[in-house]
């Protein structure tokens, strides 16, 4: 039982200790540049290939998804253990000394203290007390005093707030480490993935999204602006509310977060616009637009024309094939094939980005040239829905910081302590004056308010 | 007139206001170091307009692309510099500092930096990267400060050590890093953290997500607590306060520039 009171006590000490954060502090860093330096969250393989056979050991520390490691996790609470403990045990006896500070006090004790002064007046004491109380008080600072027989103990403090400027910023902390932990554990995110018109219901949610309409803005240089897409949120099939939501402007309601995340192409029922000219006949122009394994007659010629191929981002593959690198309309190219009756006349690949390159091959005798200006595929906006528990204690911790911070730093307390003893109707006075930050301005201060005493008949 | 021509003035007047500091180390003589504020003070009004012409032109806030953010860098280091110069009389860090801010400057006109203020890519539209940029570099340019006045520290104090007596004291200048940083902890706690995880959850969906320039600025914020916390608690001074102050900024270099070119992440961009 000794034992156990004995272990607690000595755990309590180290987990109160400033040694133990400083050193938290320093192996949390190391830890987090170590994060840095080697990618986090990649396969087995890739691993392999970079660091050989030190990639086991890395994967086995956890080291290649450190940030969410069962060590890391276990600092960073050690760490906010440590911040609770010791800002706990100073601040129940910093609290008793800003509401009962301790006046009775020797004169040497004064007399060392940096800002200081010392001065005899020929006023009883009672008098004597009176001045300063006005003095002080005039000046903001708030009195608390004693009487002892012939002697007269004062503290005069201001700016009491910002002994506590530490405390606030470690509560600050303890929120948004708690905050980290709430969103890391009940946190949930998902990308839906929506064509317009599309309804999607949001998993863990009571409610549906809707995707009304998806557009995409450019600057004149062709670069992308912006992404619109016009949310509309829906409970039991009814509309609740519609907002366009775009890349810095998320949609909030009941506790989820929607933000424009990416955007894709569905090419799975595209359209083609084709120019048709002739080389001999600069009048001759006409424009179809044609879906894809549709055909469309050009009159007058008896000519039909049909599209049986589109790639968004055309490729020659290795064995000769025609693919699509990607999904985005890199390269745009469309097969298209003309016949007379039954008779084939030309076929071949046009490229919208390319006017002047086309690989079309004329079987026949025929003055034609294409042009692909336009084609239709759909866009689909890619959008994330959150829900992020954790975020208001996050927000709430940083108010708490920056409070703190400010009076830390920038309102430190100051406090002025007075020893006034009478003999022989005079009153002999000590001062000293106590200050952790900025001295110079309190020094200055502390000299006009004993000045102006001194002077005072 | 314009802005890459106020630029080169300010540039200019940065280099004369360099030159007139080092004569003044070199030759002791005050009346030098008083030009020498003159001429960066006069920079600093140049500059200024020069970033309001950007801004104006460009329609944004200035710190879009890496000559932006180092010219930016460059004002806030030099704002910095005069308020701690009128209110501590740091002179003698003057030449010092003023080298760093004119390698900025330079490293801003080279012709690696595209000068051009590029259409804003969405995630760069909001006006938390006003905040976040500026309020974050103006805490650094406190802790280049305390780097300075720590590195003379350590100078001084050996000197002092050896028995030559110098003007500034080691002391002194101790107490002016600490101020420093007790000026630039809240700015950059404010501008780097809490207005960086703000922006990022407003445009990503998550105000935290380890990339690395998040990673490093939280690096940096660290070192600098733990000047605090080993000064304040522990009664650190001197020369062991003067390394983490010097470890603290040479971390916030790395954020500033070492990530974006040694390591990749999703500020790729400033
Ligand atoms: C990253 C984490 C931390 C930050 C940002 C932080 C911040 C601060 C700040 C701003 C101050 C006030 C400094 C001043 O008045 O000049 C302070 C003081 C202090 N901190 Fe921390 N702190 C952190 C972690 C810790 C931990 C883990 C402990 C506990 C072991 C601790 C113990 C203290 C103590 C004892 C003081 C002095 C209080 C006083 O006398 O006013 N801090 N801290």
């Amino acid at each position: 039982m000794e034992f156990l009171l004995k272990f607690l006590k000595s755990l309590l000490n180290s987990l109160s200790s400033v040694k133990l954060a400083i050193f938290l502090l320093i192996f949390i860093t190391a830890a987090s540049a170590l994060g840095t330096l080697i990618p986090q969250q990649r396969s087995t393989a890739e691993y392999v290939a970079r660091y050989d056979q030190l990639a086991h050991v890395f994967i086995r520390f956890q080291i290649t998804n450190l940030y969410h490691s069962g060590w890391f996790i276990g600092l960073l609470s050690l760490f906010s253990l440590n911040i609770f403990v010791c800002t706990l045990t100073r601040f129940l006896p910093r609290l008793r000394r800003a509401v009962h500070p301790k006046l009775i006090t020797d004169k040497k004790n004064i007399l060392v203290l940096k800002i200081k002064d010392s001065f005899g007046k020929n006023w009883r004491l009672a008098k004597t007390q009176e001045e300063f109380k006005k003095e002080l008080s005039s000046r903001h600072y708030r009195l608390k005093g004693e009487l002892k027989g012939n002697r007269a103990f004062f503290s005069a403090r201001k700016r009491i707030l910002g002994l506590f400027g530490s405390d606030v910023v470690h509560l600050g902390l303890l929120f948004v480490l708690a905050g980290g932990i709430i969103s890391g554990s009940g946190g949930t995110r998902e990308h839906l993935i929506l064509n317009e018109g599309q309804i999607l219901p949001v998993s863990k949610a009571d409610f549906k999204i809707r995707l009304d309409k998806f557009e995409t803005e450019y600057y004149p240089n062709g670069s992308v602006r912006d992404w619109k897409s016009t949310l509309t949120v829906l409970e039991n099939e009814e509309s609740i509310l519609s907002k366009v939501v775009e890349v810095n402007h998320p949609l909030s309601y009941k506790g989820f977060v929607f933000y424009q995340s990416s955007l894709g192409w569905n090419w799975s029922n595209p359209s083609v616009e084709i120019w048709i000219k002739k080389k001999k006949d600069p009048s001759f122009l006409k424009k179809k637009e044609i879906k894809i394994g549709e055909r469309a007659l050009l009159e007058g010629e008896n000519v039909q024309i049909s599209v049986l191929r589109f790639v968004p981002d055309f490729v020659i593959t290795e064995n000769n094939e025609i693919a699509t690198r990607s999904l985005d309309p890199n390269n745009p190219a469309a097969f298209i094939k003309g016949q007379r009756g039954d008779e084939k006349i030309f076929s071949g690949w046009i490229f919208a980005k390319f006017p002047d390159f086309s690989r079309i091959h004329h079987i026949k005798e025929a003055d034609f040239s294409f042009e692909l200006k336009n084609f239709k595929g759909s866009q689909y906006s890619v959008i994330q829905a959150s829900k992020d528990p954790g975020v208001n204690f996050i927000w709430l911790g940083c108010a708490f910081v920056m409070i703190g911070l400010s009076f830390a730093f920038y309102w430190p307390p100051r406090e002025i302590k007075v020893i006034l003893e009478e003999s022989h109707g005079k009153t002999e006075v000590a001062a000293g004056g106590i200050v952790s930050k900025n001295r110079e301005a309190f020094q200055l201060e502390f000299e006009k308010i004993m000045a102006s005493l001194r002077r005072k008949k | 007139m314009n802005e890459s021509t106020l630029f080169l003035i300010t540039f200019i007047l940065y280099i004369i206001a360099a030159f007139f500091y080092f004569s003044f180390l070199f030759t002791r003589r005050e009346d030098r170091a008083r030009f020498g504020f003159i001429f960066a003070f006069g920079g600093l009004l140049i500059h200024t307009l020069a970033l309001i012409w950007r801004t104006v032109e460009s329609g944004h806030a200035p710190f879009t692309n890496m000559y932006e953010s180092l010219s930016f860098f460059a004002w806030s280091s030099i704002l910095a510099y005069v308020i701690i110069e009128f209110k501590y009389k740091i002179r003698k860090a003057g030449p010092y500092f003023l080298l760093i801010v004119i390698a900025l400057m330079a490293l801003a006109s080279s012709p690696l930096m595209p000068k051009e203020a590029a259409p804003l890519v969405p995630a760069l539209q909001s006006y938390w990267l006003w905040l976040h940029v500026s309020v974050t570099l103006l805490g650094e340019a406190f802790f280049a400060i305390a780097f300075i006045t720590s590195i003379m520290y350590l100078v001084t104090e050996s000197k002092n050590r050896r028995g030559v007596k110098t003007g500034l004291t080691a002391e002194k200048l101790d107490s002016i890093s600490y101020r420093c940083i007790a000026i630039g902890f809240p700015l950059f706690t404010l501008g780097g953290l809490v207005f960086g995880m703000i922006w990022a959850y407003k445009a990503w969906g998550a105000y935290w997500s380890w990339d690395p320039k998040e990673t490093w600025s939280l690096i940096t914020w660290f070192v600098f607590a733990l000047y605090l916390h080993t000064r304040i608690v522990m009664g650190w001074k001197g020369r062991r306060s003067a390394y983490v102050a010097i470890f603290g900024f040479l971390s916030a270099l790395f954020t500033y520039f070492g990530v974006n070119y040694l390591l990749a992440g999703l500020h790729s961009y400033a």
